[in-house]
């Protein structure tokens, strides 16, 4: 399927681009657990009741920016969009990711999708972003922030990487230290660390004592 | 005007060498291209002072100045249309507005357009009631600040401004001069000015003004004696550099820009040349023929490949990078004066071999007098490089008649209107309405008098064409379909009718002279001798100066006695011929008579006699000899020779 630059999701639902073919959409709905509802994008605001039901139904609407995973990021409460959106599609995002949706840019780049990475846990934003616009943004969207990069200094880090709760994938090119920032601000790995193997994994690790 | 306009139309206008009554009078074409200004105000983005004053904390919108006490409160803020508003704003690079200021922004609106609340509420009932309203609000706001924005423009239209550069530009500028007619347009192409010149179009006149030269008479380049290169002072005038690559083709040229009389103009017209100052074209076999493409772009794309052709091009695109770098290193004193360098490079590898980065380059991409043809260009040879420096240099001249246009789209309508109208009537002929009574008469006529020359009929041809008091030398109608016999005599020629021929002539005077719309007379389309001595007869009867029998191409005249005793003559030779004929005929059947009768008959006999027919010398011989004893036949044998001999002797006594 096509990237994730084209979509966005979360754990309610998931905007695929109308380019997507029915098995690919197949593929999709096999693929994702019970509940998760997928639309194409950009789509349209009318039938509520239908998509409740029928959740793989294919209908469109006329949005100018087209590559919806540039101009949108959401975790599971809340999504950024870029200021031009248009008030259908914010109203079709609200309603298929169950997210409040915000208008807003990102270090003034209207891109939000592409310059910020978030996930439940945290979010990564443009380096040039102040300090004052990324304790307001964390404020709008209760986690923390970070200004980071990824892919070895690149400041589009939503572009560079993808992330969950569980896991992130960046770049090839990431250095260990954006690594770092990542898994820290992500919450990466924790309690997987060297202090948990006498802590918590002491039990599954240490079968027994002679 | 008119003949001013011949003028300039017959000879192309050069750029640089503009005539002085046009130079003075040049304006620039009103209402062009509607101008594009940039609605933006100046970027005046709030500075990092005004910033730190609004800080306040996590809670807060420093966009807005705003603080808030809890994350709700901040939600909602971020949802409302002021704080949409200030993203807008800032976007466009203008300054926030404060809550106040939005509110009188919002009221103003409101005044204006009291219309506005609820205009788009259609959708979505089950909706808080605000929230379309507010929608629209927003929306109505920017749209009316939109809407000012542009009637501005249309307000400062007066005063001059700088366009907005980038696309939607007309590659062409557009003038006007009154030497002119009103609707002729003179069009300089935009790229030949430098950077800074397009950014002043007011003073655009003043610059092509400045640009003039004088053509200067022919002279020798002086050029270096080892390479060719013009010394530094041939190309102390000002000049450009072409250059156009692709697909394995490379050309350049350095042109000057100064006029160059040539030898003829010492007497006749004026006539100019471009000075070449440098051309060099290199051609390399590089790209992969039917599979299209650059060898390198396939070997990046799908790997090396190790076929004999792959390596050739793949040491023939080296060779042309090498060989044009170190041509551009050789002109490199030309390319760094000229004014402006006109290149034409796709693709990457084109650019890469022209831009390099390599040590010691000569063009560099972001050098301002870099542009590229305004116009396609075709394979990049010497010959594409000159036409693009006159299609660059040379002035477009095009006139305009708005009238004309008008009348010929209402024309194109109108017949358009006509055509269906006669589709609809299934009468496609158009010529039909136009054709006079006179017409429609000599047609008659036309069909009427072709049908009796056809039948031959002279008394009743003769008496139709005094009934309707036709002249003999009736044309027929129409032209273009009579064009081989155009009159009764050409007809009656060409149908090999002697008897009309000689009736026309000699009782009806039909002109003979006519010619046809080959140049033919009517003698000349005569197709057998009868009717050629018609002609003839008739020269003798009408007497030598009834016409010009020379200019009717008749031979010398032949009276009718002569023309009878001839045909008498030919007749009893002709008898005789076939009472000889006859005779031989009948000679040769008594010859050869009973073979012939004796055929069926000898066939009814019996297949004996035709074997005994058909026997040779030889078997008779052999049958005369059998049952001989070989003494016998030896003497049977010498009898025969000696009578063959004395037959031979008998032969030759």
């Amino acid at each position: 399927m096509a990237d994730l630059h084209t979509g966005d999701s979360n754990k309610k639902g998931l905007l695929v681009p109308t380019s997507t073919t029915d098995q690919e959409l197949q593929h999709l709905r096999n693929s994702l657990p019970d509940g998760v509802r997928a639309l194409l994008s950009p789509a349209p605001a009318g039938a509520k009741e239908d998509r409740l039901t029928k959740t793989m139904e294919k209908q469109r609407i006329e949005e100018r920016l087209s590559a919806l995973g540039n101009v949108i990021v959401s975790n599971d409460h809340v999504a950024l969009v870029h200021p031009d959106l248009e008030r259908e599609t914010e109203e079709i995002i609200a309603d298929v990711l169950g997210v409040e949706v915000f208008r807003q840019t990102i270090a003034d780049n209207v891109l939000v999708g592409s310059y910020m990475a978030l996930s439940n846990q945290g979010g990564i934003v443009h380096p040039k972003t102040s300090i004052q616009d990324q304790d307001e943004l964390s404020s709008l969207l209760q986690v923390p922030l970070v200004a980071g990069s990824v892919n070895r200094g690149s400041s589009v880090v939503g572009a560079g990487m993808v992330v969950n709760d569980w896991l992130a994938v960046t770049g090839l090119d990431t250095t260990a230290t954006e690594l770092s920032v990542v898994e820290s601000v992500f919450r990466l790995g924790e309690g997987q660390g060297a202090g948990a193997i006498n802590t918590t994994h002491k039990d599954t690790m240490v079968e027994s004592f002679y | 005007m008119d003949q001013r306009k011949e003028e300039v139309t017959r000879r192309p206008l050069y750029v640089y060498d503009l005539p002085a009554d046009i130079l003075s009078t040049l304006s620039p074409k009103e209402d062009a291209e509607p101008e594009q200004e940039s609605t933006l105000p100046p970027p005046d983005a709030p500075t990092t002072e005004e910033r730190a004053e609004s800080v306040a904390g996590s809670n807060a919108c420093s966009l807005c100045g705003m603080k808030f006490h809890t994350v709700e409160d901040q939600r909602g803020h971020v949802r409302s249309d002021l704080h949409g508003y200030n993203l807008k704003q800032r976007i466009r690079g203008a300054k926030p507005v404060s809550e106040n200021d939005f509110e009188k922004l919002v009221e103003g609106l409101q005044d204006l357009n009291e219309s506005l609340s609820g205009s788009d509420s259609s959708d979505s009932e089950d909706d808080e009631a605000g929230e379309p309203r507010k929608d629209t609000t927003l929306s109505a706001l920017l749209k009316k600040q939109a809407a000012i924005s542009s009637q501005e423009n249309g307000e400062d239209e007066l005063t001059p401004k700088k366009k907005k550069h980038g696309s939607g530009k007309a590659p062409l500028l557009w003038f006007t001069t009154p030497t002119l007619p009103g609707n002729t347009y003179l069009g300089i192409y935009r790229a030949i000015f430098t950077n800074t010149e397009q950014g002043n179009e007011t003073s655009i006149l003043d610059i092509i003004q400045k640009k003039q030269l004088t053509p200067k008479p022919q002279q020798k380049i002086p050029t270096d004696s080892n390479n060719g290169v013009p010394l530094p002072e041939a190309y102390s005038g000002p000049h450009i550099f072409l250059c156009m690559i692709g697909g394995g083709h490379f050309a350049a040229m350095v042109v000057s820009l100064t006029p160059k009389q040539t030898k003829s103009s010492a007497s006749g017209p004026l006539s100019r040349e471009a000075t070449v100052l440098a051309h060099k074209t290199f051609h390399r076999y590089t790209t992969r023929r039917k599979q299209g493409g650059a060898q390198s772009a396939n070997d990046s794309a799908k790997g090396a490949a190790h076929s004999a052709g792959s390596s050739l091009r793949r040491y023939n695109e080296q060779a042309l990078t090498d060989e044009v770098r170190l041509l551009l290193q050789e002109w490199k004193g030309m390319i760094d004066t000229s004014e402006l360098i006109f290149i034409r490079a796709t693709g990457n590898t084109n650019r890469r071999t022209l831009f390099g980065p390599y040590d010691s380059q000569v063009l560099r991409q972001n050098d301002p007098r870099i542009r590229g043809f305004p116009f396609s260009t075709r394979r990049a040879t010497q010959n594409e490089l000159m036409r693009s420096f006159v299609e660059l240099t040379r002035v477009k001249v095009i006139s305009v008649d708005l009238e004309a246009i008008a009348a010929a789209q209402l024309a194109a309508s109108e017949s358009a209107a006509q055509s269906a109208a006669q589709k609809a009537a299934k009468h496609p002929t158009t010529t039909a309405p136009k054709r006079s009574e006179e017409e429609e008469t000599a047609l008659l006529h036309t069909s009427q008098i072709q049908a009796l020359i056809r039948r031959s009929k002279l008394p009743a041809l003769l008496s139709y064409l005094k009934s309707n008091s036709l002249s003999p030398n009736f044309l027929f109608q129409p032209h273009e379909q009579n064009h081989h016999a155009p009159t009764p005599l050409h007809l009656s020629a060409s149908q090999n009718s002697a008897p009309l021929v000689t009736g026309l002539l000699v009782k009806g005077s039909a002109d003979p002279t006519l010619l046809n719309g080959d140049g033919k007379t009517a003698f000349e389309l005569a197709g057998d001798r009868a009717t050629r001595d018609a002609f003839r007869v008739s020269r003798s009867e009408l007497g030598e100066s009834a016409c010009d029998w020379e200019s009717a191409r008749i031979p010398v005249a032949l009276s009718k006695s002569e023309a009878d005793a001839r045909a008498a003559a030919e007749k009893k030779e002709e008898a005789a011929k076939e009472n000889e004929r006859r005779k031989a005929e009948t000679e040769r059947l008594k010859e050869e008579g009973p073979k012939v009768v004796d055929g069926p008959i000898g066939k009814g006999q019996g297949r004996g006699r035709m074997i005994a027919l058909a026997k040779t010398a030889q078997e008779k011989r052999e049958e005369e000899a059998r049952g001989l004893t070989p003494e016998q036949k030896m003497r049977l044998e010498r009898e025969r020779r000696a009578r063959a001999a004395e037959e031979r002797m008998k032969g030759r006594g």
